[in-house]
């Protein structure tokens, strides 16, 4: 596995296209493994091809990819990068490095902070007799549920605030009843509503845009079972994986993990 | 030595130091003469009274601009009442919008009699001049002990309105110009004809002070934290990594 980092330069109209459609992106993102064909169809559980923008700031929007083989991010240098600099060996336009010997040293308790940009979603119905349907979360409130309801399973546990942290002393309201808004070390911000078209041009009757909720999820996590943490974090978490959603990347926390 | 504060905030203010017949300017801050003479109104200290007022005019003052506020020029025309024949044209000049911590530093016994002749006026207090009221109660505290002026005004919060305030909201601190009075072995002070000697109402006297100016850093109470991005970089842990293993 490989983790790959792209800055984007965001003053070129080729980023402005790039990043105004998630499709576009993937696209663009898929062309990058020379070995990997449209046609190909993946093992259904193996390792995919995940990927994120981190727009830190408006000028600074990384987009991190994790993916099986090594990705060749030339057209998008050239596209949305910095080609001039990209002709100089030492600053080829894109950091990429071996994701695998992270993985394989991960081990229970070892504590991480991390960020998934994800798109929390439930399926629901209005009326009894209504065939349930796809529903955005929409309030930080659940879509940080949506997560510790994952939490398990992906193979991970979110940390606890010391209680000195909390404005809600024990994780309770004041009436003593459980509540997640102000317990756990997991913020959820950036928000995205996103609309955009996922054929250009044809057959304008059929042409319904794909919309989608993402949110930023940052905090911090002890593992809990590597095995399923390695598939969380190289088979993504959540729908939306082909639209920048689902990639959860881990960094050593400030004090030492 | 203790300190009194004073807040000095309202809609109009006109503090003059040398203006002269029908120009009546402001300065840019409160004088000294101006909040010395406010407060013997305000413990009833007569006009002739020079020998009273020398006590309070021994006092050492500081101001700390807490809102700058704006000039207002007023062109004023006016006729006698009486007569009907048309008085001089006069200019006067007013700080809108400002506001003021002032300090006084001296003998207990004094500050705490005028602190309480604030709460109970003689002769209502005002701004500089008779038509500006003060927007809020003036006096804000009396500081006993040995906290030196300049150290009260670093610690009064900042009095500015919450209008002006949220203007600065991106801002942890904001940094108070303060005009006080000179120690001795000070030199490179300005001078400002503002100490009073004398306001008997046929012959006021000023004499020459000298002010440093200084600025204080005073936490913003309406400071936001900016929302950026927590800083997250997943290379750093590969390179951890990679060091622990070779």
């Amino acid at each position: 596995m490989f983790l790959t980092r792209f800055r984007v330069n965001t003053a070129r109209p080729g980023a402005r296209r790039l990043l105004s459609s998630p499709q576009a992106l993937h696209a663009a993102v898929m062309s990058s493994f020379p070995s990997l064909l449209p046609s190909d169809s993946s093992a259904p559980d193996g390792p995919r091809v995940l990927w994120r923008l981190d727009h830190n700031t408006r000028a600074e929007v990384m987009l991190y990819i994790v993916s099986p083989t090594q990705p060749d991010l030339t057209h998008l240098v050239e596209q949305a990068g910095w080609p001039a600099a990209a002709t100089d060996p030492d600053t080829p336009g894109w950091q990429s490095k071996p994701y695998t010997p992270l993985l394989d040293h991960l081990a229970v308790g070892d504590t991480w902070a991390f960020r998934l940009t994800a798109n929390p979603v439930h399926h629901i119905r209005r009326k009894d007799d209504e065939p349930r349907k796809r529903t955005a979360h929409l309030t930080p409130i659940h879509q940080m549920a949506w997560l510790l309801d994952r939490q398990e399973r992906g193979g991970f546990r979110i940390l606890e605030k010391p209680d000195s942290k909390r404005l809600l002393p024990g994780g309770t309201t004041h009436r003593q009843q459980e509540h997640h808004g102000d317990r756990y070390e997991l913020s959820v911000r950036d928000r995205r509503d996103l609309s955009f078209d996922k054929s250009r041009g044809q057959n304008l009757s059929r042409r319904r845009p794909v919309s989608l909720v993402t949110v930023t999820f940052d905090g911090r996590l002890e593992v809990s079972d590597p095995d399923a943490l390695r598939r969380t974090l190289t088979q993504g978490l959540g729908k939306a994986k082909a639209y920048g959603c689902g990639l959860m990347t881990l960094a050593s926390l400030p004090g030492g993990g | 030595m203790s300190v009194l504060t004073l807040r000095l905030a309202g809609p109009l203010q006109s503090w003059g130091a040398s203006a002269r017949f029908t120009r009546r300017t402001t300065e840019s801050a409160p004088t000294k003469s101006g909040v010395i003479g406010m407060l013997a109104a305000a413990a009833g200290i007569e006009r002739g009274d020079d020998t009273e007022l020398a006590r309070l005019g021994a006092l050492r003052y500081g101001v700390r601009i807490d809102q700058p506020g704006s000039r207002v020029r007023d062109f004023q025309t006016a006729h006698h009442p009486v007569t009907g024949k048309s008085m001089p044209l006069s200019e006067r000049f007013y700080l809108a919008d400002a506001v003021f911590v002032a300090a006084l530093e001296g003998d207990r016994a004094l500050l705490t009699e005028l602190h309480a002749a604030l709460r109970a006026p003689v002769y209502a207090p005002y701004l500089g001049r008779r038509s500006c009221p003060p927007a809020l109660p003036i006096e804000l505290g009396l500081h006993d002990g040995t906290t030196p002026l300049r150290q009260v005004l670093q610690d009064e919060p900042w009095q500015a309105a919450p209008w002006y305030r949220r203007q600065r909201r991106r801002d942890a601190t904001v940094s108070l110009a303060v005009l006080r009075e000179a120690d001795e072995h000070e030199d490179h002070a300005d001078v400002l004809r503002d100490q009073p000697l004398s306001f008997a109402a046929d012959h006021r006297r000023h004499a020459l002070r000298s002010i440093i100016g200084d600025t204080v850093e005073v936490p913003n109470p309406a400071a936001v934290p900016t929302r950026s991005a927590p800083r997250h970089d997943p290379f750093d842990a590969l390179e951890e990594e990679s060091a622990r293993c070779s």
